[in-house]
């Protein structure tokens, strides 16, 4: 597994990928769908699979001497330490919101969403969108990549949409909470979403293996 | 011993049938794999490499069904294919540091003695290079591994006379080294200059599988060379 991961991460990756991983950062801007941040670090990813496909990267790997589940064992891989360094990088950003920058003024009159651990955990409800619908869809054909994409946007897009109203409806004010407010349910969101995206990895890799064992190349 | 198996290979396209192909390939021969345009090589050596699934038939290596140790039967074959090249703007010494990671008989010697025989630069990448040099990469590649046996998808297409002509006389020395050599053709001059056994194929059958002598005796009428006797069976002699 190491080498198939360090093969991704050395031949497969586009370096646009890598540089895609900063948007975490956008968790720091006031004002904005942080969300957001997520889609553009799996856009990134987007990019690595449109630069392996033009590369003959599949077919490269699959006459390499292992098995053809480690090919999209490897792609998984790939796809979850990209996500979970830009994970990272929002958990940084979030850090400084909760603490230091908690009863900054930009951030307290943001009428959008706030960046706390609510929203970490919606980050990875929406990585594990982009493993189910786009990475899982990808290896029904191994070269098709627009159509799972479309999906995956309209479904990240929607989440984000409902995400950023979620805390408008009356008694949910406290899904948008400052500083340590509501740490309790602020934590159990996070894991909330934790889960979601290992059982959405988890199932989509699973697919995957299955339907990449019958597909033609 | 055979060192691959080929046996009762179909599978069925909506325009094109590949039936019955079976055929055998030893160590220590250069088997050329005849045909032309559209007569069923690349699948039959898409399926040889479990790239595409058979809907009947069975491939072994080394007396091993490749179904159930493709791994294993991968360490110890080679392939190289003409129209495909990998990872175009990587150079070659990137893309060789990540091969040589899933081999264990990698040999390091044998990738710098084949990067000087084939005067290959690896600073360079797949996209600086001819046609010619690409495929001499991917051998580079299966070499370095000690493959046993060399699965090639028109190597010499692409190639000037001079570089086929090295090309079949590197061939040569590793029948002598004992390595079997597979590869697909539809250039006859190739076939005579170099093959041990020819594997005919036309419109997805195997018409002949036999060694050089045996397939002139046979196949060929008085007086006429290999690539009368082909261009004769394809102008309509199969259908007789």
């Amino acid at each position: 597994m190491r080498n198939i991961l360090i093969k991704e991460l050395r031949l497969s990756a586009s370096p646009i990928t890598y540089f895609f991983i900063a948007f975490g950062l956008m968790f720091l801007i006031p004002g904005y769908p942080v969300l957001c941040a997520a889609f553009f670090v799996t856009l990134g990813i987007f990019f690595s699979f449109q630069s392996a496909r033009e590369a003959n990267d599949i077919v490269f790997s699959v006459l390499l001497p292992i098995a053809k589940s480690s090919v999209v064992k490897g792609k998984f891989l790939f796809v979850c330490l990209i996500e979970l360094c830009s994970l990272v990088v929002m958990g940084l950003a979030v850090a400084l919101r909760m603490t230091v920058l908690q009863n900054s003024p930009v951030y307290l009159e943001n009428a959008l969403m706030n960046a706390n651990l609510f929203a970490l955990g919606a980050a990875l409800f929406i990585f594990g969108l982009f493993n189910w619908i786009f990475v899982g869809g990808f290896f029904k054909t191994a070269y098709q990549l627009g159509r799972p994409f479309v999906w995956y946007a309209a479904a990240a897009f929607l989440s984000i949409g409902v995400f950023e109203t979620l805390h408008h409806i009356p008694g949910l004010e406290a899904v948008n909470a400052f500083g340590t407010k509501h740490i309790g349910l602020q934590m159990l969101l996070l894991a909330a979403g934790m889960a979601l995206y290992a059982g959405m990895t988890l199932l989509s890799l699973q697919t995957a293996c299955r339907r990449f064992e019958r597909i033609d190349l | 011993m055979e060192t691959v198996e080929v046996r009762g290979l179909g599978k069925k396209y909506p325009s094109f049938e590949l039936r019955d192909v079976s055929f055998a390939i030893k160590a220590g021969k250069i088997t050329g794999f005849i045909g032309r345009n559209g007569a069923g090589k690349t699948t039959t050596i898409k399926a040889m490499l479990n790239l595409i699934h058979p809907d009947r038939g069975e491939v072994d290596y080394f007396s091993l069904p490749l179904i159930g140790n493709e791994t294993e039967i991968k360490q110890r074959i080679g392939y190289s294919t003409g129209t495909l090249n990998w990872y175009p703007r990587k150079k070659i010494r990137d893309i060789a540091a990540i091969v040589r990671r899933f081999y264990s008989t990698w040999d390091d010697g044998l990738y710098r003695k084949y990067l000087e025989m084939f005067s290959l630069d690896e600073g360079k990448t797949p996209l600086e290079l001819s046609e010619g040099m690409k495929v001499k990469v991917n051998l580079m590649l299966a070499l370095s591994h000690r493959a046993q046996a060399l699965i090639l998808d028109e190597p010499t297409s692409g190639l000037d006379p001079f570089s086929r002509n090295e090309l079949l006389d590197l061939f040569e020395q590793l029948k002598k080294e004992g390595t079997a050599v597979f590869f697909s053709t539809h250039i006859i001059s190739d076939i005579e200059r170099c093959a041990d056994q020819i594997v005919y194929i036309s419109k997805g059958r195997i018409v002949a599988a036999l060694e050089k002598a045996e397939f002139a005796a046979r196949l060929s009428e008085a007086g006429e060379t290999l690539e009368d006797t082909m261009l004769r069976l394809e102008r309509g002699d199969l259908n007789a």
